[in-house]
Formats: C-alpha cells, structure tokens, sequence
C-alpha cells in the first residue's frame, strides 16, 4: 500500500443528488429527478447517433422524423403538473373513490330522481357512446407515445392514456349502474349507435382519423388537446352532460364530467407548455415549428366544429337549455381560438 | 352494484375496428393473432387504481420508516451499494423498454382482452421506473460515497456493460412486437425478474441496505401480472398453427439473448457485491428458478402446444458455471473504466466462492489476490493490463468476447458488409445471421473509443469526482486506503483499442436468398 491512510480524496465535497439534470429550480424536483433520461437523449449520452439496434425494417429505437417537428433537446419539456406516478395514482384513486362511492349512494334513488327523458335521451342514447369516443383516443394517444422524444413528454402521454381509459370506464361503471337501477334503462345499444348512427357518424370518422391515421406523435398532442377537446369534449360532454346533468336530477354524470374537467386543463396545460417549447424564440426552428402546428390547428378545428354540430338535436332538445347550441359551440370555438391564437398558433375557425 | 365480471365484459364490449382509416400499425408483426382470447386478470381502472396507491402507500410509507429507524445507507456494506451503482442505471432502462413495449402492443395486437392487460402493465412499469428513480436518488443523497449514484444516467452509455444492458433491453421494445413481448414478458419477467427482485432483496438485507428490499418486493408484487400478460400472448399466437416456427426461433433468440446479459449481471450482483453472505449462489439458484421453474415448468406446459425448450438452453446451462466469474473478472480488470467501485474480495468472501463453486480458487484466487495488490497506484498498472491480448466485443450482444472463459473463449470473427465482427458464442453468430439488418448501425464500446487513452476516457466521459482529479471508480471500498486520481492513471499510459478492425481474411459472411447469412463457400 501506498504510505499511510490518507482522507478520501474528493470527499470534501460530495454531490448529494443528481449532477446531470438541468433541474428549474436551485436543485432537481422530484419530478424531474425520477422522470429525466430514462430515456436516451437523441445523438447524446447514451444514444450516441442511435448506435444500438434496429427493428427488422430497420427503424432506430427513436427517430428525429416521428414528428415533423424540430427541437435541439426534447428534454427541455417540464409538465406544468410536475406529475409523475405516485400522485398521479393518488390523485386518480381518489378521484375514482369519490365516483364509485357517490354512484353507490345513488343507485337507489337514481330512478325517482333523474328526469325520465335525460335518462333515455342522454345518457343511454348519447353518453354511453362517449365510452368509444375516449377509448379510440386513448388508443391513439398510448400509441404515440412510444415515438415522444423525451421521457417527460412521454410522461405526459402516458397518463393522459390513462386518463382516457379512466373516462371511457367511468361511463360504462355509471351505464351498468342505471341497467341494474332504472326499469328498461338499456345502453347496449351504444355500440350500434357508435357504428352505425348518422349522429355519431362525423364523429367517428374525426376519433379514428386522430387515432389510427395520424402517425406524427407531435399532431396527435395538438389534434386531441388543442382541437378536439376544447371543441368536442367540451360542447358534447361538459356543455352538455355536466352543465345540464343536475337540472335533470344526475348528478353522478356530473361528478364524472367534473373529474374529467380536472385532467382535461392539466391535459391543456402541458400541451400548451409544449407547444411555447417548439416555438419558443431559442428553439432555431421555432418559425417552422409554428407553421407545422398551426397547419395542424387548421386541419383539426374545423373537422371538431363539424364532428360535434350534429349533437344540436340532443342539447336543443333540451328545454333547460337556455342557450341555443350553435351559440355554446361557437363560444367554444371562441374560447380555443382565443387559446391558440395566444400560442401564437392560430388559424382555428 | 354491477359485479366486476360484468363490469369487466362490458368494458371489453367497447372496441371496434376503424373503417374510416385503414389501420396501420406503427410497428407491424409477422404473427397472426386472434382477436378473442383471455384476460387472466380482468384490469380495470378503478381497481387498479386503488391496488396500486394502497401498495405506493406501503412503499413509501416503508420507505420513510426505513430512514427514520436507521441511519440509512450509510450502515450498509459499501461494496454492495457498488453493485447498486452499476445495477440501477441498467435496470430503469428495462422498466422504460417495457412501458414503450406496451405501447407498441396495444397498437398491434387486436384484441381487447390483452389491451386492457398492456394498459395495467404500462403503468406498472411507469411505477418501476419512478421507484428504481427515487431510491438511486436516495442513495445519491445518503450513501457514504454517493459518487456514480449521482451520474450513473448519465454516464452508463459509454460504460462497456451498461451499453451491453442497453442492447439487451432495446428487445423489449426495438423489434417486432410480439418478439418484444416474449423476450419482455416471456423471458425477462417469467424467468429473471425472481433472481433480481426477489433473490437480491435478501443480499440487500444481509448487506445493511433496508431501502432496496421494499422498493424489489413492491416491484415485483406486480411482475404476476405481466407474466400472466406474457402467457396470455403466447397461448394466443399458439392458437394459429402457422405462428409456431417463427415463434419457436423468436423464443431461441428472445431467451439467448437475456441470458447472455441478464445471468452474468445478477451473478456478479449476487455471488460478487453480495459480499459472500448468502446461504446459496447465484449458479445454485439459477438451477432451481431458470432451470427448473421456468423451462421444467413454465416452457414445459406449452410442450404439448408444440413449443420447445429454448434451442440454445443447454449451452446457457453449461455456460453458467463460468459466465459470471468471468464477467466479474473483466468488469473488475477494467475498473478505472466504470462508474462504480470494485471491491476486492476478502478472505472471507474467496472461502465462499470456494464453497459455493468447488474450483474456484484455482482457476479466479491468483487474478483476486493480484487485484487486491494492484489497489497500490505505485504498482503502476490496472489488472486489464495482465491480458495477453484485447477482447473483441461481440456484435450481437455487446460484451466483450471473452466467455465462457477468458482462457477459452468460444469467439468467432466473420466479415460482412465491410466490417469485421466478432461474436462471442456460436448462438450469437446465429442469431446475427438470422437478421444481420438489425445491426447495421451498431457501435461497439470499442468501436467508439477506439485510440482514446485512459486519461482522456476518465476525464471526457465525466468520470472524475467533484475535485476534478479523482476517479470515481476504485478497486477498492475502503475509506482509508489511497483514491486513484487522474495523474496515477496518465502514469499508466493505456489506450484503448479496437483490435478487430485491422484484422485481415476473417471468414466471409453472404447472404442467403431468404435473407440470412451463411459462411460464404469459401470459407468453409
């Protein structure tokens, strides 16, 4: 050995926590310590230009052309929620808790209390549909997050994935519970209606146009979070089923919508967090990456406004409805217009 | 209420197939699968979001119990937090692999059964993630030398075994979908996830460490789950006859190849940073986990569906009494290289291996007691240096070439494409030959550093400690014995080399019509 003990060189000053993270504040947040490069980080660390294997037909683990979008390091991206999955199941949890325990409340007076043409009319003709409408989104949405480029925007996409299943559940739990509550209450009927009514028609086409045909993970954060949510979920779901829920005695669908309303504006919030982050004026292809998502803005609004305007019939049916639906969607469309144009992405209706 | 089961089929009952779109998957498969099988587990939301808070609950909760109980990992052996330094980092990229794994399937297999199984699974491997996450960066903040804790993520992609975890664990999620699925769920999770969640949990306890075995049970409270997700995979492509061929070579692969990473890994983890403390070896309850459950009893009931035991089985089998050792030989061999410490073993812990592999003495004692020498920078040399010539590193899977032993390596080299490879067994070669396309970008370890000197390595590669001269890595655990520092290793002048790339007339490799390689005639 050599001499006598010595003091361990360098111990004067240890790191005491992670040294490669590029942390928002003075040190790494719990959500950034337990989330940052998990995955490769393209061309850098342990990526190396994409080094390691290739599927059969040769794609790479990640490629740079999965989206057509363009930024020097997607793990700049930081989820305004600072979620990741310890409170985002404790959150949830809770969130079903109160569902599953207001529903059981309910049960037996559900029949007496909720208006007998709200019962057949909207929930069972309409809101169970909407359980195919999140199930193809969240179909869409856990696809595409094998192709995000950081793990924190993947964080993000997987739990909306989540989130979409959650609703789609949500509402056949609440289905099951009016067959088992309510004489002649029949929402199989759902899938047929989902299928084959001309109602649901535009609709479907819209869901598997997002999910199935868009292939570019980036359009599918703006198609669903940016168009189609504040137009659609918001005028079919929360104009709809959770404004006009209670006036008719429901107030389990409320309390659902309610809960999807919670991850919805987190949803909005991380998706326009990702957007400021490719157009943002360091970013070198923040003009192109502006141009691309407003391109997008302008596919999917339009096609959200047509998908939604045949649910006129159910709301203007309604003789609560104080305001006439084309008047509720276009403030919706106001209000998402007002949204994008903000981020600069503009070009909706 | 509505009961589960009815809960569950309706929920099953909400599915179709476009026909707006034509519905293209990102990531196609070869298979054919049914669209109606069965969901052993019948997942919902809301049941598994209450399952897993009440277990995340346990967990942390344990977690804090741990902490204000002890003085936390600073009573734990050092040498077996080394282990923890090297594992870690290696062990959350499978965790990301198998989340993208099941995003993949959920994309292509349609059917509804199994995606509400891939949702669940998902989210269990987000929780892996964030477990293995939060207790590295526990040790960073509590270990006595928190020093590789606190970059290991950063550092594992130019480290020669986390690069070759790396390749391992791209099968989850870089190939055909349900090839990803048997080497995920199959292979990794039915046949390894025991050895490492469980078997280690216990070196972990003996070893002082009280954080790892409640984050290894918790993880592993899920792992039933995926492998019921695995064998519903598997009965479903079984179904369909014209599945069996492919399946059988993709299951050859899939096994091969989480071998020839996962088994040296866990030994050295086990029988090496475990400090000799464990009743049994690594090698002894491989025999009785790998051998006998997984293959005696798990492959063994789908014999009757057709499908084999695993081709290159009994050359794993064989290669297990040395592969390990030998890993743990060069990995140690090569330490200024790493991002973790190697401790050299006590007199005590050479009894063990002793005990526990009769033999072992003669063939590894002279290499461990020379190691503990060369811990004295004065002696000018790291023991890498003790090697008649450099290993290639295989193509296939990433190592270097030099098991089962480094005195007999079963190395080939071959040409194709205009680059030499080497290979370290005759099933890497095969599997190679059989999808040579997959490798056309690949970059060795040695490959990229190839004329890099030591010093330029450790200094580059951020490998240095916050005083900018000593090296994370050390051959020794001791708090009171000398740190190698930047200036011992420029003494040594030792480059890093690439010896495969001049080499002349390696055999030549062509290809076949069905596109696979053979040895070209005239090399045969």
């Amino acid at each position: 050995m050599s001499g006598a003990p010595k003091v361990e060189a360098g111990a004067a000053k240890l790191p005491r926590d992670f040294t490669y993270i590029n942390a928002r504040k003075r040190r790494p947040s719990e959500y950034e310590a337990v989330n940052l490069h998990v995955q490769p980080r393209l061309g850098n660390w342990w990526d190396k230009g994409n080094s390691y294997l290739r599927t059969p037909e040769g794609r790479e683990a990640f490629i740079v052309d999965s989206t057509r979008l363009r930024h020097p390091d997607w793990h700049d991206f930081r989820d305004p929620s600072s979620l990741w999955q310890r409170p985002y199941m404790r959150m949830q949890a809770e969130q079903e808790r109160a569902i599953e325990r207001l529903s059981e409340d309910v049960a037996s007076s559900v029949s007496a209390d909720v208006d007998p043409t709200w019962l057949t009319d909207i929930l069972q003709n309409h809101y169970s549909v909407w359980s195919f409408v999140e199930y193809g989104l969240f179909r869409g949405m856990f696809s595409a997050s094998r192709e995000g480029l950081s793990d924190t925007v993947v964080a993000s996409m997987l739990f909306e994935t989540f989130d979409r299943a959650r609703h789609s559940q949500d509402i056949v739990h609440y289905m099951l519970v009016l067959e088992e509550n309510v004489p002649g209450f029949d929402a199989t009927g759902a899938k047929d209606s989902w299928l084959e009514s001309p109602r649901y028609q535009p609709l479907r086409r819209l869901v598997e146009e997002i999910s199935f045909g868009v292939k570019d993970w980036g359009e599918s954060i703006v198609a669903m979070n940016l168009c189609f949510d504040p137009i659609v979920t918001d005028v079919a779901v929360l104009k709809l089923i959770g404004a006009m829920g209670p006036v008719h005695g429901d107030v389990v669908s409320k309390l659902i919508v309610s809960s999807v309303e919670r991850d919805r504006r987190r949803e909005l919030a991380w998706s326009e967090e990702f957007v400021r982050m490719c157009t943002a004026d360091d970013v070198p292809a923040a003009a192109e990456n502006k141009a691309i998502i407003a391109e997008w803005v302008a596919t999917w609004t339009p096609r959200a406004i047509d998908a939604v305007a045949p649910m006129a019939e159910l709301y203007d049916g309604l003789a609560a409805a104080k305001t006439p639906f084309a008047e509720v969607l276009a403030a919706a469309a106001a209000k998402q217009r007002e949204v994008v144009t903000t981020l600069g992405v503009g070009g909706g209706a | 209420m509505p009961s589960l089961i009815e809960a569950h089929d309706r929920v099953k009952s909400v599915e179709w197939t476009p026909s707006y779109v034509e519905h293209q998957p990102r990531y196609p498969t070869r298979y054919k699968v049914p669209k109606k099988t069965k969901d052993p587990f019948r997942t919902l939301v809301r049941e598994y979001l209450t399952m897993e808070q009440e277990k995340d609950d346990r967990q942390y909760g344990g977690f804090e119990d741990v902490l204000s109980r002890t003085s936390g990992a600073k009573d734990a052996d050092p040498g077996w937090l080394e282990g923890l330094k090297l594992a870690l980092p290696i062990v959350v990229y499978a965790e990301y692999g198998a989340e993208k794994c099941q995003s993949m399937l959920v994309d292509t297999v349609d059917n509804a059964e199994l995606r509400a199984g891939y949702l669940a699974q998902a989210m269990d491997e987000r929780r892996h993630l964030n477990q293995q996450m939060y207790l590295l960066r526990y040790f960073a903040k509590n270990a006595a030398d928190p020093c590789g804790f606190d970059r290991g993520m950063q550092v594992r992609g130019d480290n020669i075994f986390a690069r070759a975890g790396r390749v391992c664990f791209d099968n989850f999620y870089v190939n055909d979908p349900i090839e990803c699925a048997l080497s995920l769920q199959v292979v990794g999770e039915t046949a390894y996830t025991n050895p490492l969640f469980v078997a280690l949990t216990a070196v972990a306890a003996l070893n002082g460490d009280h954080a790892t075995p409640g984050v290894f049970l918790s993880i592993q409270s899920d792992e039933a789950r995926h492998m019921a997700n695995g064998y519903s995979t598997l009965a479903a492509v079984l179904s369909e006859p014209d599945n069996l061929p492919m399946l059988q070579q993709d299951l050859d692969r899939s096994f091969w190849r989480q071998h020839v990473f996962l088994d040296p890994l866990i030994s050295v983890l086990f029988d090496y940073f475990g400090r000799g403390k464990m009743e049994k070896s690594y090698g002894k309850l491989w025999e009785e986990w790998v051998a006998d459950d997984w293959v005696g009893n798990y492959i063994g009931t789908l014999e009757p569906f057709g499908l084999q035991v695993p081709k290159y089985f009994a050359h794993a089998a064989d290669r297990m009494k040395w592969s390990g050792h030998t890993a743990a030989m060069v990995a140690a061999a090569s330490w200024p290289l790493h991002y973790w410490r190697w401790p050299s073993l006590t007199p005590e812990h050479m009894e063990w291996m002793e005990e526990q592999y009769p033999g072992w003495y003669d063939i590894y004692g002279n290499f461990w007691e020379a190691y503990a020498l060369l811990e004295d920078p004065s002696m000018e040399m790291i023991p890498i240096q003790g090697l008649s010539e450099r290993p290639y590193f295989c193509r296939t899977c990433a190592l270097p070439c030099v098991f089962p032993k480094i005195d007999e390596p079963t190395t080939r080299v071959r040409s194709y494409g205009g680059r030499n490879h080497a290979f370290c067994s005759e099933p890497c070669e095969e599997i190679f030959c059989q999808q040579p396309e997959r490798y056309e970008s690949t970059m060795l370890w040695d490959e990229l550093w190839d004329g890099t000197s030591l010093e330029e390595f450790v200094v580059t590669r951020n490998l240095l400690r916050e005083d900018g001269k000593t090296l994370i890595a050390q051959p020794h655990t001791k708090p009171d014995a000398h740190m190698w520092t930047v200036e011992d290793i420029t003494r040594i002048n030792f480059e890093i080399e690439n010896p495969i790339k001049n080499l002349k007339d390696a055999p030549e490799l062509v290809k076949q019509a069905d596109g696979t390689l053979a040895l070209a005639i005239a090399a045969l």
